[in-house]
């Protein structure tokens, strides 16, 4: 069914953004003087405990929900049932995070031969994919100034 | 019909979505009729709901005398549509029951077990339908990270390797205890082919040998399982058109995969809201040959729509022949079916027999039986091999849905042997077993579904034996006679 496995392939291109540039994470923070919120993010419910949890940040609709550039990436190493990483230098406002958990840590979503994804992935805000990745609207929320924390449970 | 639904049907056709009307959600439309209290058609018993699993219950023998069979009729069909004030907006998106018909001579018994996806357990969590289906869109609190988050597995069912699989068709086939009747998880054929869609309708060689196509849009993936239900090869192929695929079938040597012009052409849930009636495109058939799946002719068919055809054959200069159930258009599955749901008997189905012939010249003609004709089964040990009979249920009329009649129509001789079970029944698939037909029927009088097993040769004389359960099952769809 086309929609299905287009939307499903839609889910894992949103992931996509996640594997790319965990070499060359953007030092925003350095371009960014005015900074001044760190965000710690929970991961909970991840069902394997290997490989790594790729991350990408959004700070706007358009980036989240059209497939631009993240604000941030990151990743962290897996090897129990949560997980956190810190992001620090962030200018307070509004976010919404993708995640996928690169289980065999090839570096890749791993996916079907119709694109859907098989490795498993979740939205910041307790956003819950409907066919495709969560949108903005559901996914995002606020980053106020000083230190934070957010769950993304892998449910 | 009224006017307002022509309107809604032409929309629907057109793929244009249609007034507010056409996209209220089944819960909301369930929830004022609620309101309204209007009295029911009788025949909405067959669309009722199950609320739990049906423990193993004896049959009453009801009349006839049972034949020397032994075995079992496995069947599924949807049997949870409602849950509080919120409903599926479509009779192909309820929870799959499983139910297992057990015969040994003169006893008879009935169980049903529903298929734990998890659709049904997150839907039991909240008391409410919230997963887009078919038809139905999708509600608050849905959660859709694959197509099999709305699997129903409420299609079919086949014995394979020791276990039964219940079939859907944009999703995983799911795997059940043929004892207990027990879940035991959806089936991954290979790792990398999780979540991977596997059609309700495999074509099973005599051999036991199961092919079946999974539909992506303008591509299918093909697969090929050995007898004991393990994955064998596997591969994509393109399609002519990316049409709704709910059944293909195949000869001895080739597949056989029908294109009708309801095509995909928009990401849109409900999956009925992303297709549009393309008839100006006409149909296609795909032919493939099973040992090399490179090697394809095309054919070409007028518009039609179909849900179900039987088996293909080919003869020694090439022509490859089948039958089919044809609709003029996919209204029943846009208006008719949904309306079921609601107890509204909008649209009849007239699905037409036709027989289709595939010549070694490139033509392709179109030939109708003249009677209508649904869930064309024949025997196992002929498949893709030369056959002249079609089992199916008929009967279909204008005063009320559902079929009334089972018939055994020969295409040598253009003549039917077909028995009438009356206006107070609703007909199900009967299947072959043996020298026998076994199928069920919902008696609306009785209020329970009842077991028929019919002699194969005198169709027209009746159930040589009928059994009563003590409970009206909601009509279920596909099944397969295990013997033993």
């Amino acid at each position: 069914m086309k929609t299905f496995f287009a939307i499903a392939a839609l889910a894992a291109a949103g992931m996509a953004s996640a594997q790319a540039p965990q070499s060359q994470a953007p030092q925003v923070a350095a371009a960014n003087p005015s900074a001044s919120a760190s965000l710690t993010i929970r991961f909970e419910q991840i069902t394997a405990p290997t490989g790594r949890i790729l991350m990408s940040v959004y700070d706007s609709e358009t980036a989240h929900d059209k497939g631009g550039k993240p604000a941030r990436v990151g990743m962290v190493e897996v090897d129990g049932a949560t997980a956190t990483l810190t992001l620090t230098g962030l200018a307070p406002g509004r976010y919404a995070i993708k995640v996928f958990h690169d289980v065999d840590g090839d570096g890749q979503m791993k996916m079907n031969p119709f694109g859907m994804p098989l490795e498993p992935f979740a939205f910041s805000n307790g956003a819950r994919p409907e066919g495709g990745p969560a949108l903005w609207k559901a996914a995002s929320f606020d980053v106020p100034a000083g230190a934070s924390e957010t769950r993304i449970s892998f449910q | 019909m009224t006017a307002a639904s022509l309107n809604r049907r032409d929309l629907l056709l057109r793929g244009g979505l249609a007034t507010a009307g056409a996209m209220l959600p089944g819960w909301a439309s369930t929830a004022m009729a609620a309101t309204q209290a209007p009295a029911l058609p009788d025949w909405t018993l067959g669309v009722g709901d199950i609320l739990s699993d049906i423990a193993p219950q004896p049959l009453v023998r009801v009349s006839g005398r049972a034949p020397a069979l032994k075995g079992t009729l496995y069947r599924n069909g949807p049997a949870r549509f409602r849950r509080g004030a919120s409903a599926v907006g479509h009779w192909f998106d309820g929870d799959g029951l499983v139910r297992a018909w057990r015969v040994n001579g003169d006893k008879a018994s009935l169980a049903a077990r529903f298929v734990d996806t998890p659709k049904r357990r997150l839907e039991e969590k909240l008391g409410r339908i919230v997963q887009p289906g078919f038809g139905t869109p999708a509600g608050p609190g849905a959660s859709v990270g694959s197509p099999d988050d709305t699997n129903p597995a409420n299609t079919h069912v086949i014995a394979a390797g020791g276990r039964l699989l219940a079939l859907w068709e944009a999703g995983s086939a799911t795997a059940i205890d043929p004892q207990t009747l027990a879940t035991q998880g959806m089936v991954t054929f290979r790792d990398d082919l999780a979540r991977m869609p596997f059609l309700a309708h495999p074509r099973i060689e005599p051999s036991g040998q199961i092919w079946n196509i999974g539909s992506g849009g303008d591509s299918a993936y093909v697969w090929r399982l050995s007898a004991d239900g393990s994955f064998e090869a596997g591969q994509a192929i393109a399609l002519p058109m990316a049409s709704y695929m709910h059944d293909f079938t195949a000869t001895a040597r080739h597949l056989v995969i029908l294109c009708q012009p309801w095509v995909s052409d928009q990401a849109r849930l409900p999956f009925s809201q992303s297709m549009s009636w393309r008839p100006e495109r006409g149909s296609r058939v795909l032919v493939l040959d099973k040992d090399d799946l490179s090697r394809r002719r095309e054919y070409e068919l007028p518009p039609l729509f179909f849900f179900h055809l039987g088996d293909a054959w080919e003869e020694a200069d090439g022509t490859i022949r089948f039958d089919g159930c044809f609709h003029a258009d996919p209204t029943f599955a846009l208006l008719g079916a949904p309306g079921l749901v609601e107890g509204r008997h909008e649209y009849s189905e007239r699905p037409e027999l036709t027989f289709v012939t595939l010549h070694p010249d490139g033509r392709a003609d179109m030939k109708a039986a003249g009677i209508s004709a649904e869930f064309l089964r024949s025997a196992p040990e002929t498949a893709g091999l030369l056959r002249h009979q079609t089992i199916h249920v008929g009967g279909y009329r204008t005063d009320r849905p559902f079929a009334r009649s089972i018939g055994i129509w020969d295409w040598r001789s253009g003549r039917e042997d077909s028995f009438d079970f009356g206006a107070r029944q609703l007909v199900e698939e009967f299947v072959p077993a043996g020298r026998h037909l076994i199928g069920t029927t919902l008696n609306l009088d009785a209020r329970a579904t009842e077991l028929h097993v019919f002699d194969a040769r005198k169709v027209a004389d009746g159930p040589v034996v009928t059994w009563r359960s003590t409970v009206p099952l909601p009509l279920s769809f596909h099944g397969s006679w295990v013997s033993g």
